[in-house]
């Protein structure tokens, strides 16, 4: 049988923070106490490029604390492309700990593809 | 071939597709990769899981 599933992913891996980093060239993140503009959070942080304050991961939630005033103290948009970059290694990660061999390829519409061969000798 | 694609869209979100799996294997086979990635927002079968289950419905009642 085969199926398709949709998944939001949630941001529960140091190793893959740091592999998602060391891919869009940010520095490693660092664990800690950090301030954003009116709140202090713990966890891992992540510098996005141009951006005010950290990106903080909650590794116990899966869930990111950040503020970036709306755009206007960091774009959007990198925090989508550190998602992106976490979930792929993520994925890269898990499939090879499970012994799979896998391919990237990226696509027109700006998708990357991770094809996970089951079974199959890297 | 069994494969298992990912594709993470620009914004991080992932759409996960098995092929060539018999059985409830690709369930098995995809299942760890599905929860390191996160939380599952939809599921869809693919027509030949409705094959493999009317295969093994029938060899049942054979």
């Amino acid at each position: 049988m085969s199926h398709i599933v949709e998944i939001q992913t949630e941001i529960r891996d140091a190793a893959a923070v740091r592999e998602g980093c060391n891919r869009l060239g940010l520095q490693p993140p660092s664990e800690g106490t950090f301030k954003l503009f009116s709140k202090t959070v713990s966890g891992l942080g992540v510098q996005l490029r141009d951006w005010r304050y950290p990106v903080v991961c909650e590794l116990n939630t899966g869930k990111v604390q950040y503020d970036n005033y709306q755009g206007r103290w960091g774009d959007p948009k990198r925090l989508d492309e550190f998602m992106q970059a976490y979930a792929v290694e993520r994925a890269k990660l898990e499939a090879r700990k499970q012994g799979h061999s896998v391919r990237e390829q990226q696509l027109a519409d700006g998708s990357i593809k991770v094809t996970v061969q089951v079974g199959g000798a890297a | 071939m069994k494969t298992i694609e990912i594709i993470v869209a620009p914004d991080g979100n992932t759409r996960v597709e098995t092929s060539g799996f018999t059985g409830s294997d690709c369930r098995q086979a995809s299942r760890s990769l599905l929860q390191a990635l996160g939380q599952q927002t939809s599921e869809q079968l693919k027509p030949e899981f409705h094959q493999a289950a009317t295969e093994q419905q029938q060899r049942a009642s054979e």
